[in-house]
């Protein structure tokens, strides 16, 4: 109920109303992309300066390899089901997959943040799990949409690109190391930009995100209720096996319930462009609508609690 | 001294992550140069869309411009054919008299 309460989850709320109240409130989109700048470049410097401080330890690359695992094998479970209970074509089914398999950087900072105020903060080199789920699962979904035989990509070098170099991973990986060279003392010129305002910038992204999220359903089509559905039951059981990895290879609270929150999440970033190139014929509406409209507004207003109270309970 | 032309002017209203696979085309058929325009948002068979700035691009479109000879367009119309329907692309082309800048010999020169 606290986290619900949060600043950063009532202005998500405050957008979401306004947009579907038919609002005439709006932000600046130049603004908007600013802000998903600043917000990434934040966080990556201080997952960098929290690892530089902690060193590499067997956590880190634990939690590496469970986050690497739940992004290949989660879109395999969420493609057949797709294609069964959702009744999706095998090229939807898998991009839709794919975004569920990657990550959304903006659920991530919002649970970083309610984590962070809770008292039980996310260790910091969760950023570097962040980056290292953002690109797998868009291998696995084309390999499921190819029908797991002669993958051929119709241009291998523009989805590198739209991968592997697309801005947010970019940026995320390169605050990072930023942060891990620069460590603590060097970040201290630099942290009333990065520090002060962080608190107050995400809430305002967040406003722009919920009245985002809220006009990407009102203008969805394609959106059946068994699909609503599994864009509600995919972050809840992605979200629970997250807490049962985390607690197996034995995270403390916060580190689990980020790792069950990437594993919750879908992207909107990455993916959509990824698969707008490599899965022309997909429906960009739909995996859009499923990711932005249902997932994450369910995932920064009831997953997050959700993920929260089951990591304190397995932990 | 100008020289004027009658050439195809091309605009294409295509998702944003896809306008280089058509520029490349474009340049296949000798095209000289290319503009690309922003779009805010509109509707259309696929329903409505916008310009998030947030979802990287997968959900914008921009307009893409380009003149080619008439034979040149002829060819490069043949080779978006198939993209037609999965690219979800939006084509139109105008007749249009192209006024070009010819440099003749400069008075000044020795």
């Amino acid at each position: 109920m606290e986290s619900l309460l949060s600043p950063v989850i009532l202005f998500f709320v405050l957008g979401a109303l306004a947009a579907f109240a038919r609002s005439d409130l709006a932000f600046p989109e130049p603004i908007s992309k600013a802000l998903s700048l600043y917000l990434m470049c934040a966080i990556g410097l201080k997952g960098g300066i929290l690892v530089a401080g902690n060193g590499f330890t067997t956590d880190l690359l634990l939690a590496a390899v469970a986050g690497l695992a739940l992004s290949c094998l989660i879109p395999i479970g969420t493609f057949f089901v797709l294609r069964g209970f959702g009744r999706l074509d095998a090229t939807n089914a898998a991009a839709v997959a794919a975004h569920y398999g990657s990550v959304s950087v903006v659920t991530f900072i919002a649970g970083n943040q309610i984590l962070t105020d809770s008292g039980i903060p996310p260790a910091g080199y969760m950023i570097a799990v962040l980056a290292l789920m953002e690109t797998p699962a868009i291998v696995v979904g084309l390999i499921l949409a190819r029908g797991g035989t002669n993958l051929k990509l119709q241009s291998g070098n523009e989805l590198l690109r739209e991968t592997v170099l697309n801005g947010s991973v970019v940026l995320l990986t390169g605050s990072f190391i930023i942060g891990l060279i620069i460590g603590k003392d060097g970040f201290e010129p630099v942290a009333p930009v990065f520090e002060t305002g962080f608190n107050g910038l995400l809430c305002l992204f967040l406003l722009d995100m919920g009245l985002l999220a809220a006009r990407r359903i009102r203008l969805a089509r394609n959106l059946t209720a068994r699909l609503v559905l599994l864009a509600i039951v995919f972050p809840l059981v992605n979200g629970t096996i997250g807490c049962l990895v985390g607690a197996a290879i034995g995270l403390d609270v916060g580190t689990t319930t980020a790792l069950a929150i990437l594993a919750a999440s879908a992207s909107y970033i990455a993916v959509p462009a990824a698969m707008r190139l490599a899965l022309p014929e997909a429906d960009a509406g739909l995996y859009l609508s499923l990711s932005l409209a249902v997932t994450f507004p369910f995932n920064i207003t009831i997953g997050i609690p959700i993920y929260t109270y089951l990591a304190k309970l397995m932990v | 001294m100008v020289i004027k032309s009658h050439c195809k002017k091309i605009e294409i209203l295509v998702d944003a992550p896809l306008w280089r696979r058509i520029r490349d085309q474009a340049m296949e058929m000798a095209s000289d140069g290319y503009t690309l325009q922003p779009t805010l948002g509109g509707e259309g068979a696929r329903g409505r869309w916008f310009d998030d700035q947030v979802t990287g691009g997968a959900g914008s479109k921009v307009v893409f411009t380009t003149v080619l000879e008439e034979e040149a367009a002829s060819r490069f119309l043949d080779a978006l054919e198939p993209m037609l329907e999965a690219y979800g692309l939006m084509v139109t082309v105008t007749t249009v008299e192209v006024v070009r800048a010819v440099s003749g010999p400069s008075s000044n020169s020795d």
